[in-house]
């Protein structure tokens, strides 16, 4: 379920000019060379059409040969020198406009609002952080430039064609209709299988990365065989895709071949019939000829490429459709005055219809510890994202100080309610990076007080180059009960001052987690709490407590008050404190 | 589909290779398919000849049409070069499926060969190879692999016919001949120095590339907290530092690149230039007529493809072996395990299950809770009973090591702490071995309190899993994946926290259901909730590596004040 859009064709078309207009001196540039290169080029078929003029009237002599020789030489050494100025500019362009998409990419990645982010999770924005740029690398660093090389040949080609014999290079024009018709043909049926062999492969490496990564989990259970008769119908599946991209080229090349030979002879022909009737010379002849079998080259590569641009279009439909998910959030509400947070009659569904939550209110003081609890599916944690602005609610509303929430800019929000869920995330980067995310400005002694607030700076003393220490994937191993007090870390830095739990600290040993608790503690102290609760205790803890039932708060109080009310809290309280009544 | 028939791949049996050195197995890869290679071979010969005769055919018709004036000479010749034409059209055809067919054969086989072997060695191969790099290495190694399959037959090809072309010009002129003959693999080895600074700097790109990528898919992987917490700016200036890094290495790549492309033109220039010099003198002594000029003009052009195919040959060849080494890093990985020591089968009466190490032992059709101090205590005992590392783990009087793995597995099945979704149909993925009904499903969902996971699946048991399950939160995947584990039903079942990240409604819930669910069956579950250990018939406390106490969780509360702190924390 993709949630991101896709640019229109019209949208990529109109970005690829805008972005290469900006180049335009460094484009006019490299295809003068390129025009020069080719030109270059065309000089050595008109010298051998020179030699064949000369030996067939008998004025060869040795001077000649010479004379023109030295041409053949100048032409090919000025052809190679501007064809390497050419091509150094292109790559170097090709890698000034890459950098310059990716880059693009990047900052509408990170301006995506964070409900765009929450629903329509990684999984496709990742796959074009990863497929799409690398499809759109080939393109732009490779198929533009060759293409372009390719088209300015061809062009030139066809231009010395006609000055050299105009009426024989009519002949190379009987190619043309042809490859036309079986190229537009062929990509009009090819394409849709190139797409078709890229899924096929990113699903087998999928396998393979599932295969390595679940290990365990496929030994434990006995999937070894499953797992590799998967992959092998992976390779089947690419196998299959291979085969039917080849089917079109295997019909698609020898036409394509065989016209290019038709042209030859046509010329071949045509020259050499008119140079018998009188009507040209056969250096005319000759040279039209070999420029028609020159011509062979970049009108191969100009066929052969369109592939690879299509690719590319799409991956770059794919890459700017992220700049146009639009923040509907308007920025202009005013401050908060105060830090009380008012829930009013709020309803929410996710699909239409089906409302989650079922018009709940509630109102926490500045300073209050409120305890949600209640089964899954509930709506406890649908709740917890509406606190933090997260989501808008469908009616109702939910203010800070007085001020909506679906009114104030993310930036805003931010620095009054954080949510803090199990997730925590170390980012390839320094520990100082780590934190610092949450205050661009903190200083060192900032970083290290936070640290300490969280009970961390005895271990980050510990680490090989302290703040400096790379941390992520690539870098040093810590382990999740201190990449949770990073996370916690992070907290004291950004320093709101109402915070929504959401189970933060499941999925923790025991031990790591009554460390972890103490580290809380710390950052809970002086902020209004919103605890959506895991472990009871933590209701226990708080001033009141909500049960969530349904989409509704079903009971409202404190912990001792919900006890005696004797209710659906109290029958839990009971069963997970069951010593209570034998114990004590 | 295809001019030629082909054989669906995968192969029923991908071979035993030699694994003896990267050389070897390229060389046992290329027997596998030496058909296929030598059909690739003549056809090659045939679509590399057909375009240098296209020239003879050229100069012939200047010579016999043009020169002597004769239009059926003129006509027969043109309709050579058509002729030519086709040929080369429909062998250069057949020659690219055999091309395509021996890269597939090659990769694939080769890719096939890693699928099996990492079913085969499993964690063996997670230990010792990143995940990332076993990926890499198919996506890029075994295509290595298969690319000098792909060019071995051209390569043969451009031999042939630059002997060919030589032959032609040694039978017209012994100098000409020699020129060419030489000439060719001489000016190929001259590119070989460029190819070193190439090589490297496309190395040093593709470095940092994979830094960019990586760090892309990590601001990606942690968005939500980005744009949760902040810091955009400090991340966007980061990966535009790298990103203009990247730009720069490219930048270092453009020059050998460039210089090497346009050496390619500079190179066949040369031969060109001294071919048509050397001729044109024959003409005017008279030994060459003007249209063998053109010929040889041509000869020496279209021996641009010969010597850039014998440049990518080296560059394939070289690739190739780098890639079989990565193959190879994989395939001799040994299983830790094996049957070596197997003496006797999984016996059919009732026997507890000791593991001396720490004491703990497991009575057949009894419910157990395990309390320790810290998981990975947990986790190392659920290794040593499920036999995951060699222990003295014993079923009754039988080390668990007399005993066939897969009978092990299939008898004691271990949930480890976050067990793996897989990607695919949710109803296979909760069943994988396809023996239960919809019905027997539904129950252990129930069991696993997930059938809430189910009903918000929009297409039921049908649904289809995103890959890793991640479109499931974590305590939805952790349900699953219990319900998974209960349907195996196995005689003995090893929980390690298998409720720690759902809420405490469903973990009570999922505590009531656990013991009917298991009755008559051995269970240990790992586990330091109150609300699962005051369900289960005994409570095993471990501490410092062995067993101090067991009992009911109500006992083990009165009369352990360790337990007790363990298991209530800090709120009392």
């Amino acid at each position: 379920m993709s949630m991101l859009p896709i640019a229109s064709m019209p949208t990529v078309r109109r970005h690829a000019r805008d972005l290469l207009g900006r180049f335009r001196p460094q484009i006019i540039v490299m295809l003068a060379l390129y025009a020069c290169a080719s030109a270059a080029a065309l000089v050595s078929p008109w010298i051998v059409g020179q030699f064949v003029q000369h030996a067939v009237d008998g004025t060869l002599t040795a001077s000649t040969i010479s004379h023109l020789t030295i041409a053949l030489i100048a032409a090919s050494l000025s052809n190679t020198v501007m064809n390497y100025l050419a091509r150094r500019r292109s790559y170097v362009l090709g890698e000034r406009v890459f950098a310059t998409l990716r880059e693009e990419f990047l900052a509408a990645v990170l301006r995506l609002p964070l409900i765009t982010v929450e629903r329509a999770g990684t999984g496709d924005l990742l796959s074009r952080t990863t497929n799409d740029i690398e499809a759109l690398n080939r393109t732009v660093r490779f198929a533009l430039p060759e293409w372009t090389v390719a088209i300015v040949q061809t062009l030139l080609t066809g231009v010395a064609m006609f000055l050299a014999g105009p009426l024989v290079a009519l002949a190379g024009l009987v190619a043309l209709p042809l490859l036309t018709i079986s190229t537009r043909r062929y990509l009009r049926y090819a394409s849709p299988g190139y797409t078709r062999e890229r899924i096929a492969y990113a699903m087998m490496f999928g396998s393979i990365s599932e295969s390595a990564e679940g290990a365990r989990t496929i030994d434990a259970l006995r999937l070894n065989r499953r797992q590799s008769q998967r992959i092998e119908g992976n390779i089947n599946e690419s196998f299959m895709a291979e085969m039917y991209t080849l089917s079109m080229r295997l019909w698609w090349f020898p036409i394509t071949e065989a016209n290019f030979a038709f042209s030859v002879a046509v010329t071949l022909f045509w020259g050499g019939w008119l140079y018998l009737h009188g009507y040209v010379t056969v250096a005319a002849a000759t040279a039209v000829t070999l420029y028609v079998v020159q011509l062979t080259d970049p009108l191969d590569r100009i066929v052969a490429w369109l592939d690879e641009l299509q690719i590319g279009q799409v991956a770059l439909a794919r890459l700017i459709g992220v700049a146009e998910v639009q923040d509907t959030r308007p920025h202009d509400g005013e401050d908060p005055r105060g830090e009380r947070i008012e829930i009013s009659d709020v309803r929410y569904s996710y699909r239409e219809g089906h409302d989650v939550l079922h018009g709940v209110s509630i109102t926490i003081e500045p300073g209050e510890r409120l305890a949600i609890v209640g089964p899954s599916g509930a709506g406890k944690s649908t709740l917890g994202r509406l606190i933090a602005g997260i989501d808008v609610p469908r009616t109702g509303a939910v203010t800070v100080g007085g001020t909506s929430v679906a009114d104030l800019p993310l930036s805003v929000i931010r620095t009054h309610v954080a949510l803090v869920t199990q997730e925590h995330h170390l980012f390839i980067g320094s520990l100082r990076d780590n934190l610092r995310l949450a205050d661009t400005a903190a200083s060192d002694e900032a970083i290290v007080a936070a640290l300490r607030a969280v009970d961390a700076e005895e271990w980050v003393n510990d680490l090989p180059e302290g703040l400096d220490t790379q941390l992520g994937t690539t870098g040093h191993t810590i382990t999740p009960a201190q990449a949770q007090q990073i996370a916690l870390a992070r907290l004291v830095l950004a320093n709101p001052h109402t915070l929504v739990l959401d189970e933060a600290t499941a999925m923790l040993d025991p031990r790591a987690a009554r460390h972890l608790e103490r580290s809380l503690a710390a950052v809970l102290d002086g902020r209004t709490v919103i605890a959506i609760a895991h472990r009871l205790h933590t209701a226990h803890d708080a001033d009141r407590v909500a049960v969530v039932i349904d989409g509704k708060i079903a009971e409202l109080g404190t912990h001792d008050e919900l006890l005696a009310h004797n209710g659906e809290y109290a029958a839990l309280w009971r069963s997970w404190r069951s010593e209570a009544s034998g114990a004590s | 589909m295809p001019l030629l028939p082909y054989k669906e791949l995968p192969y029923d049996d991908p071979g035993t290779p030699d694994l003896r050195s990267p050389a070897r197995y390229l060389f046992w890869v290329g027997r596998q398919q030496k058909w296929t290679i030598l059909a690739g071979v003549f056809f090659g010969v045939t679509w590399m000849l057909s375009q240098a005769l296209l020239w003879t055919s050229v100069g012939a018709a200047v010579d016999h049409g043009l020169q002597d004036h004769s239009v059926r000479s003129l006509v027969s010749w043109s309709l050579c070069v058509l002729g030519l034409g086709v040929i080369q059209g429909v062998s250069g055809a057949i020659r690219h499926q055999y091309a395509v067919t021996n890269w597939l054969r090659a990769t694939f086989r080769s890719i096939q060969l890693v699928g099996r072997q990492l079913s085969r060695v499993t964690t063996a191969a997670a230990d010792a190879i990143p995940s990332g790099d076993i990926v890499g290495t198919v996506a890029m190694d075994a295509m290595r692999v298969g690319g000098a399959f792909d060019v071995i037959p051209r390569f043969i090809g451009a031999v042939v016919s630059w002997l060919v072309v030589s032959g032609i010009l040694l039978s017209t002129s012994v100098k000409l001949g020699l020129v060419v003959l030489i000439g060719v693999p001489a000016l190929a080895s001259l590119t070989r120095p460029l190819m070193k600074p190439l090589h490297e700097r496309q190395r040093a790109q593709r470095e940092v590339a994979g830094q960019l990528a990586a760090l892309g898919s990590d601001t990606v992987a942690g968005l939500r907290i980005l744009r949760g917490v902040g810091g955009e700016d400090v991340f966007f200036a980061n990966y535009t530092d790298i990103s203009r890094k990247v730009e720069k290495a490219g930048v270092a790549v453009s020059k050998p690149q460039s210089a090497l492309e346009s050496g390619q033109i500079l190179l066949p220039a040369i031969l060109t230039a001294v071919v048509t010099y050397l001729g044109a003198h024959e003409v005017m002594n008279g030994s060459l007529a003007p249209g063998q000029l053109v010929a040889f003009f041509g000869y020496a052009t279209f021996l641009t493809t010969p010597l850039r195919t014998v440049i990518e040959f080296v560059i394939a060849g070289t690739r190739a072996i780098v890639g079989a080494r990565k193959v190879l890093a994989i395939l001799t990985i040994e299983p830790p395990l094996t049957d070596a020591g197997v003496v006797s089968l999984w016996p059919t009466h009732a026997s507890n299950l000791h593991d001396p190490q720490t004491g703990v032992t497991l009575a057949r059709g009894t419910l157990y809770g395990l309390v320790t101090e810290t998981i990975s205590e947990a986790s190392e005992l659920a290794d040593r009973l499920g036999r995951f590392v060699a222990s003295e783990v014993s079923l009754g009087e039988i080390p668990l090591s007399h005993l066939p793995l897969d009978e092990i597995r299939r008898n004691i099945v271990v949930s480890e702490i976050e067990p793996r979704l897989f990607s695919g149909e949710l109803r296979r993925e909760l069943d994988p071995h396809n023996v239960r009904t919809d019905a027997e499903i539904r129950s252990a969902l129930s069991t696993a309190s997930a059938l809430d996971v189910l009903d918000a699946a929009e297409a039921g048991l049908d649904t289809v899993i995103e890959e890793r399950g991640r479109s499931f939160s974590g305590g939805q995947r952790q349900r699953l994946t219990l319900a998974r584990a209960l349907l195996l039903d196995p005689e003995f079942l090893i929980l390690v926290e298998p409720t720690s990240a759902v809420d405490t409604h469903t973990e009570g819930r999922i505590a009531r259901e656990l013991r009917d669910a298991r009755a008559g069956r051995t269970t240990l579950v790992a586990t330091s909730s109150p609300l699962l250990l005051e369900k289960v018939d005994e409570v095993i406390l471990v501490r410092d590596g062995h067993v101090v106490a067991t009992g009911s969780h109500e006992q083990l509360l009165l009369t352990n004040p360790g337990y007790r702190q363990l298991i209530l924390r800090g709120d009392e």
